[in-house]
């Protein structure tokens, strides 16, 4: 293993064409862009901005309610049914489709939870100025938990069951649709508002 | 004349971000990124063999996935599989264009023209393709954009078995298509993943 040699400040890659870009300090303030393919090379650096801890723990005190309570209530001829985003999972292990199972415990459950922990971890880790050992692997988690975190795309598939099941029965939303709905706000908020490149400069600075 | 980093001998960690400068690529000796400690490299190690693994092999499970029931609704004892077409054009019949639509690009659309962008993205890089190198950088980010909401058939079964489990009356059961599904969604992400597209910006400079 051979750790490679640094590099003089002011120089930027661009992720998408490999381009190389000189930049100064100043050009940071702003979103840049690539002037070849027009990738988004960094974002806007915004040092006050404490909305993406603020959104993870609200996120998390969400957590619970959202994944528990019932999704979507059903009554057909007197029976009645309801959902909720744990109560899929079980269901589908336990009707032997183990893989869908796991692939939707990833992507609703596991991934915005640890996703919404691990910026909670690296916000404060940050504001205390205190960064263990783990921090970069809680940064390359993050990320890894926020590609595969797909809490929108559940929601878009609450209103096709909603609507699928509006002709054989009777269907009304639960209380866990309004937590999730909130889960969701705070995701996009924490995903928006945390800066990633700032975090790996501050681990870097550290000692 | 435009100046790659490559050509400088400088790679960028795919992790954090971070230059670095590096002399060569040999399997006798392994760069590691200085601030993360990832492995470095200029390009993706075989980019292009794993991204056509992923996606022959998701091309190859769409098959099971189409063909084969996805969800299975019983109502009073009499089973009614659907296949994820099948079950598209019942929403259209039930006058829920808008909802069948929606299914349709997410579950049938999407995977398909994910699959056809892959590999015209592949060919472009392998055979030299003369086309537009901003516009295959726009279908690159394109796939990378629209490839999770193929999973909106998946949460909705999950939905579905959960909410209509009334005994007699009613169940919805999932269907083997659905565990084709998931690895086709899962494979597509996967190809999308592996395809660096700086491989098709350094066609201009060989």
């Amino acid at each position: 293993m051979t750790n490679a040699s640094q590099i003089p400040k002011g120089l930027t890659a661009c992720p998408d064409c490999d381009l190389l870009l000189h930049t100064s300090d100043s050009d940071h303030r702003q979103e840049g862009h690539c002037p070849r393919c027009a990738a988004t090379l960094w974002h806007a650096s915004n040092p006050s901005a404490d909305i993406d801890l603020a959104a993870a723990v609200s996120g998390l005190l969400l957590f619970i309610p959202a994944m528990s309570l019932p999704i979507l209530k059903l009554d057909m001829v007197g029976q009645l049914g309801s959902n909720s985003l744990l109560g899929g999972v079980v269901r589908l292990w336990l009707e032997n489709e183990h893989l869908l199972a796991v692939l939707i415990l990833l992507c609703s459950l596991l991934a915005p939870l640890m996703h919404l922990l691990l910026t909670t971890m690296i916000g404060i880790s940050i504001r205390l100025k205190r960064y263990p050992r783990y921090f970069p692997a809680w940064l390359k988690c993050k990320v890894w938990m926020q590609s595969w975190s797909m809490l929108e795309v559940y929601a878009m598939g609450i209103i096709v069951a909603y609507v699928k099941m509006m002709d054989p029965g009777e269907v009304s939303v639960a209380s866990g649709t309004y937590c999730l709905v909130g889960l969701l706000l705070c995701i996009i908020l924490c995903s928006q508002y945390f800066h990633e490149e700032q975090a790996w400069q501050y681990w870097e600075q550290r000692s | 004349m435009t100046v790659t980093a490559q050509q400088r001998g400088i790679a960028r960690c795919t992790t954090c971000g971070k230059l670095s400068r590096i002399t060569t690529t040999s399997q006798a000796q392994s760069w590691h990124c200085t601030r993360c400690a990832a492995p470095l490299s200029f390009r993706q190690p075989r980019s292009l063999q794993r991204s056509w693994a992923y996606t022959l092999a998701a091309a190859f499970l769409m098959i099971p996935a189409n063909i084969l029931p996805i969800l299975t609704v019983i109502s009073f004892g009499k089973g009614d599989p659907d296949t994820i077409m099948s079950g598209v054009v019942k929403l259209w019949q039930a006058d829920l264009q808008a909802i069948a639509a929606i299914v349709f690009i997410a579950s049938i659309a999407v995977p398909v023209i994910k699959l056809m962008i892959i590999i015209i993205l592949i060919l472009a890089v392998q055979l030299h393709l003369p086309l537009s190198k901003q516009q295959c950088t726009v279908l690159y980010r394109f796939i990378h954009f629209i490839g999770r909401w193929s999973m909106l058939d998946l949460f909705m079964i999950s939905i579905l078995v959960t909410l209509v489990h009334l005994g007699n009356i009613a169940t919805v059961e999932s269907g083997p298509a659905a565990t084709a599904f998931a690895a086709v969604v899962v494979l597509t992400l996967f190809a999308a993943n592996s395809f660096d597209p700086r491989l098709l910006w350094d066609l201009d400079n060989d």
